[in-house]
């Protein structure tokens, strides 16, 4: 990684991650990895059939501990709440169990036995029948007349519609009037999240307490435990939720799925501890699936290629019922649809589509992914259609750093950067670039670009309420310096492998002038740590957990400065808090030792008048603004004409994420995300039969990139820093995986102009390739 | 009700201390047996719960059938040779190379380390690398039973359709062999999606060339059909014609009509039978250029 930032201190050095150590010897504590004295283990009993209806549910003589059917856990909890809700959604909570079967996977029981094994021997023994009616998967055929509803009260499978950005008047007349539309059908396929660590949950009801602990590998405790407490009718402070090692999430863990509350509410029928660890052929169908929308997209723009108009109907795939965030993805989609480009005129239409699938819900890029995929695309076939680098038009319709902070047309409001850049080093990287020659004239070399601005951070809380998303954007941290001068940092988001805990520590060290290994922070504990409405989702831990982490130790080493002022009888302002010692700037004779003082300030001794013994400093950061980072990637493939194979030989990577508090963990996350964009643009795709029968059940039959098939990547990051957040950071979660997709169909695209204008779906895989190379004629002769 | 499942149904776990031990649970046992080689098919199904077996029988302590032997006669390999330790096997790269390049194409070397030669041929997985090396060199396998001692049984006779041989429920597989003859060479190639998963298609081909003339041919396809399948008229038309390019582009346009192959959800029956062809030609060129 390059960064043409320089800054002494912690802040901006890549400091090796603080659990690392721990992880690499096995001591991690994942969900399997804790037992309990009597514990019992759970399995899920869940539909088998892709529509139906529960006609019987008997225990006959089944030997478990406890069998809980479909009437029983419907009886014993309250539906489970949607969180972000679109206009005229009319479904906004989801009971946790029913007798109506809308999906295979969905759950309609729970069995618990001594061992997994045994509770799994006890499914077979139940007697339950299923009426089996017809079902429908693909959201474009659950629009045809005659066919199935998932609802049949509603007498349609359309869940809800509604436009976002200018109304189509505006738009309609800015296509009439364009020299050159660009018009086009795209897909993106359904995504299986696909976390290393499957979902898990151990639950322990304390009888005499009256207190359920739930241990949870989840993205949001805080979150999780608001909706455990609702659903079970308890109050919130009888349920504590701890989430300790979290083997990746990617969105899927970001809300309370009815699994895990069966969990609950079983270890409080046994009065003993119960776990339940997801297998991996459940993770295919019980946990929420990214994607999974059709795009009818038009670019319009003069004959000169500057840019008039951008449009999309999503035809989107809700699945049996509206996940937590429901249209979410679908409106994020819409919102982001302009990217860095001057497009005077922008909309989309949404129509959501209930069917007998799993449900759809957040996954990495939520909705940008399909955006990049979509405008992206549209550019390059409009680059070529006008005959024109698809670079320079890339260029000539960006936003100039001079014209930001501006308000799009879909209501977003670009914050700061220079986007021209990150295209400009990326096209630089490019045209260095000097590939070995084909090894046969059957193989084509393509190398393209991609570029998109990035929504992240979530809040203002006041925003989010405006667009239906019942989730407040502000998080807090606390930060305190104990009697022995270390440093405890909490704060409501949670770590999942991307390193937070060592920024929030780099952040904190950096303000307070410790050392790193002075500093634990402490996160995924609703007893320990302040409340989070959100969690870690939409790459936020960093804008708005990391900016709470700066004020709040900015405000403790403004409180230290002042009591040493007091104590050497200068003014706080004069002084400075270096490794340790407190002295007047220049001077570093006269002083005192940080731990002297802040031993005897916990005994209450040497305080200024008014101030209060505490070295703890709570601040909640209410953020005015999403953050926008933003990036171009470029990407060099060879296609093979005669297997439809794709290599992708080098990948770069031009990104601006505001201030970098840690390189390598950035560089980390920038390379998983396309790692994952990869597997998209190449591989992944839930499949089902038409009727929703899932075909796609294990890892034999949905493929995600191995460590071989992912390349080296080249990497070019500047930093302008987020005006409305402390410490100026933006989110780095989701880039790689919302643009490395658009990135590689389009270098597949300029490797094959002869189909170019057909690479309009996802997974890129030999089988579509090949069959639109024979159809162009590229095997002829 | 059938639930989803991460945890085989309750068995009888044997482990068999040799091969007579093996033998006689085989002949005595009245229910369904399973025999645990490498484990890496027959683990997965029983976690799925789509192999129920009674018995477990775990031959992986039995002394004796993880030889690995290689000449100018071929290679025999006993049935618990693991397949990462063939492959680095330098007598088997000195005389059955083909063999060393089926096998790169198993899995990963994770699965590599477990999975065995003889566990793989008896699983006969129609997408499965090594039964269409067999079938190209007319290879054959070993069974042994306690009544009625040992057998060698050609591939044809071997390999009946999925997941289905010819060994009956008292036998065990106790060698695979790969037999060369001289003038021959064998070389394999396959497309698969991603490195290591199982083919959209496979070839394998040996060549009998002197002076520039192909004498004979023979050439086997997996992935395509329910067990390994020999192209003979991709053989026929090789047979006494210049190893050439010209050739090379005839055989793969014959293995394009000759080559059965079925739609699934992923690839086409055509797209299928373009690999087999194009598989065909490069395997061509390779051989023809190495001679």
């Amino acid at each position: 990684m390059r960064t043409d930032t320089d800054r002494p201190g912690l802040v901006g050095s890549s400091v090796k991650r603080v659990n690392d150590p721990r992880l690499l010897v096995g001591r991690g504590r994942f969900i399997d990895d804790i037992s309990m004295p009597g514990m019992a283990h759970a399995t899920i009993v869940r539909s088998t059939i892709p529509s139906g209806t529960v006609t019987s549910f008997d225990v006959a003589d089944c030997e478990a501990l406890l069998v809980l059917g479909v009437d029983e856990i419907a009886a014993a909890t309250r539906p489970i709440p949607c969180v972000w809700i679109a206009p005229g959604q009319e479904q906004v909570e989801v009971p946790v169990a029913s007798r109506q079967v809308r999906y295979v996977g969905q759950p309609i029981g729970i069995v618990v036995a001594p061992s997994r094994a045994e509770a799994e021997d006890a499914v077979e023994c139940l007697a339950i029948d299923l009426a089996a009616e017809d079902g429908v998967a693909d959201s474009l055929q659950a629009l045809e007349p005659g066919a199935p509803l998932v609802y049949p009260e509603r007498g349609s499978n359309i869940g809800v519609e509604f436009p976002i950005g200018d109304p189509s008047e505006l738009v309609e007349e800015a296509m009439a009037s364009a020299a050159v539309v660009v018009s086009r059908r795209l897909r993106i396929p359904r995504i299986v999240p696909s976390p290393l660590e499957t979902r898990g949950v151990i639950a322990d009801w304390n009888p005499g307490l009256e207190q359920l602990t739930v241990w949870m590998s989840t993205q949001t405790p805080h979150h999780v435990r608001d909706h455990i407490a609702h659903s079970l009718r308890l109050r919130a402070d009888q349920v504590r939720v701890v989430a300790g090692d979290v083997g990746g999430g990617f969105g899927s863990k970001e809300h309370l799925y009815a699994d895990e509350l069966l969990v609950c509410l079983a270890a409080m029928r046994l009065g003993r501890p119960v776990k339940w660890i997801e297998d991996r052929v459940e993770h295919f169908t019980a946990t929420f699936h990214g994607r999974d929308a059709y795009h009818d997209a038009r670019l319009a723009m003069t004959e000169d290629g500057t840019f008039l108009a951008i449009h999309t109907s999503i035809t989107g795939n809700l699945g049996a019922h509206f996940s937590n965030v429901g249209t979410g993805p679908f409106r994020v989609s819409a919102v982001m649809l302009p990217g860095p480009y001057r497009l005077p005129v922008a909309g989309a239409s949404i129509r959501a589509v209930f069917t007998n699938t799993t449900p759809t819900g957040a996954y990495r890029g939520f909705g940008m992914q399909e955006a990049a995929w979509v405008r992206e695309r549209l550019v390059d076939e409009a680059a070529r259609e006008l005959g024109m680098s698809a670079i320079e038009l890339r260029r000539k319709n960006m936003y100039r750093s001079d014209e930001l902070p501006l308000v799009t047309p879909t209501f977003q409001e670009y914050d700061s950067g220079d986007y021209g850049r990150a295209l400009d080093l990326v096209d630089a990287r490019v045209r260095a670039y000097a590939p070995a020659p084909p090894a046969s004239a059957r193989i084509r070399q393509g190398i393209a670009v991609a570029t998109h601005v990035e929504f992240t951070g979530l809040g203002p809380s006041k925003a989010q309420d405006i667009v239906g998303f019942r989730l407040g954007g502000y998080e807090t941290a606390v930060v305190r310096m104990e009697p022995d001068g270390s440093v405890f940092v909490s704060s409501g988001v949670m770590g999942m492998g991307q390193g937070i805990e060592t920024t929030l520590a780099q952040l904190a060290a950096d303000r307070l002038g410790v050392p790193l290994e002075r500093v634990r922070v402490q996160l995924g504990d609703t007893g320990v740590a302040p409340y989070s409405a959100a969690g870690s989702i939409a790459s936020r831990s960093m804008t708005v957990g990391g900016g709470a982490v700066v004020r709040a130790s900015t405000a403790l080493r403004e409180k230290i400065l002042r009591i040493a002022g007091a104590k050497l009888e200068v003014s706080p302002s004069d002084l400075e808090l270096v490794e340790g010692q407190i002295h007047v700037k220049g001077d570093p004779r006269t002083g005192t030792s940080l731990e002297e003082l802040v031993t005897r300030a916990w005994l209450g001794l040497d305080l200024p008048e008014g101030e209060s013994p505490d070295l703890e400093c709570k601040y909640v950061h209410e953020p005015l603004n999403i953050s926008y980072p933003y990036a171009t990637h470029a990407a060099a493939v060879s296609v093979d004409l005669d297997t439809g194979q794709v290599a992708v030989d080098a990948y770069w990577v031009a990104h601006d994420s505001g201030v970098v508090v840690n390189p390598m963990i950035v560089d980390g996350q920038i390379m998983g995300g396309v790692a994952q964009g990869l597997g998209i643009a190449l591989f992944e795709k839930m499949l089902y039969a038409d009727d929703g029968q899932p075909l796609s059940t294990t890892f034999m039959d949905y493929l995600i990139p191995l460590s071989s098939d992912v390349p080296t990547m080249v990497m070019d990051h500047y930093e302008t820093p987020a005006p409305h957040i402390p410490g100026g950071m933006k989110g780095v979660g989701e880039g790689g995986t919302i643009v490395a997709p658009a990135a590689i169909g389009n270098a597949i695209a300029a490797a094959l102009p002869e189909i170019a204008e057909q690479i309009l779906e996802t997974p890129l895989s030999p089988g579509r390739l090949w069959t639109l190379i024979h159809k162009a004629g590229l095997h002829d002769g | 009700m059938k639930g989803y499942c991460m945890k085989p149904g309750p068995f009888r776990y044997i482990a068999a201390q040799s091969v007579e031990e093996a033998l006689d649970v085989l002949a005595s046992a009245e229910e369904d047996v399973a025999i645990l080689a490498g484990g890496q098919s027959l683990v997965s199904l029983m976690n799925l719960r789509l192999a129920r077996p009674d018995i477990v029988l775990d031959i992986n302590r039995v002394p004796g059938l993880a030889t690995v032997q290689a000449d100018d006669s071929g290679a025999r390999i006993g049935a618990l040779a693991r397949a990462a330790v063939v492959e680095r096997d330098a007598s088997v790269g000195r005389y059955v190379p083909a063999l060393i390049t089926a096998i790169g194409h198993i899995g990963h070397p994770q699965v590599r380390n477990r999975t065995t030669i003889g566990g793989n041929v008896a699983h006969a997985d129609p997408s499965s690398e090594l039964p269409g090396l067999l079938a190209c060199m007319e290879g054959t396998v070993t069974l042994a039973s306690a009544s009625r001692g040992a057998r060698e049984v050609g591939w044809d006779e071997f390999f009946i359709s999925v997941f289905t041989t010819c060994k009956e429920p008292d036998e065990l597989v106790t060698s695979v062999n790969f037999p060369m003859a001289p003038g021959w060479r064998y070389a394999y190639d396959e497309v698969a999606t991603r490195h290591g998963d199982y083919p959209l298609a496979g070839v394998s081909m040996g060549l009998r060339v002197d002076g520039g003339v192909v004498q004979e041919a023979r050439v086997s396809v997996v992935g395509v059909a329910d067990r390994p399948v020999r192209l003979s008229s991709v053989e026929a038309a090789a047979a006494g014609q210049d190893a050439s390019a010209a050739l090379a582009r005839d055989m793969a346009g014959i293995a394009r009509t000759e080559c059965p192959a079925s739609d699934d959800a992923h690839v086409s029956a055509e797209h299928r039978r373009w690999l087999a062809g194009t598989l065909v030609s490069r395997l061509m060129a390779s051989m023809v250029d190495a001679a």
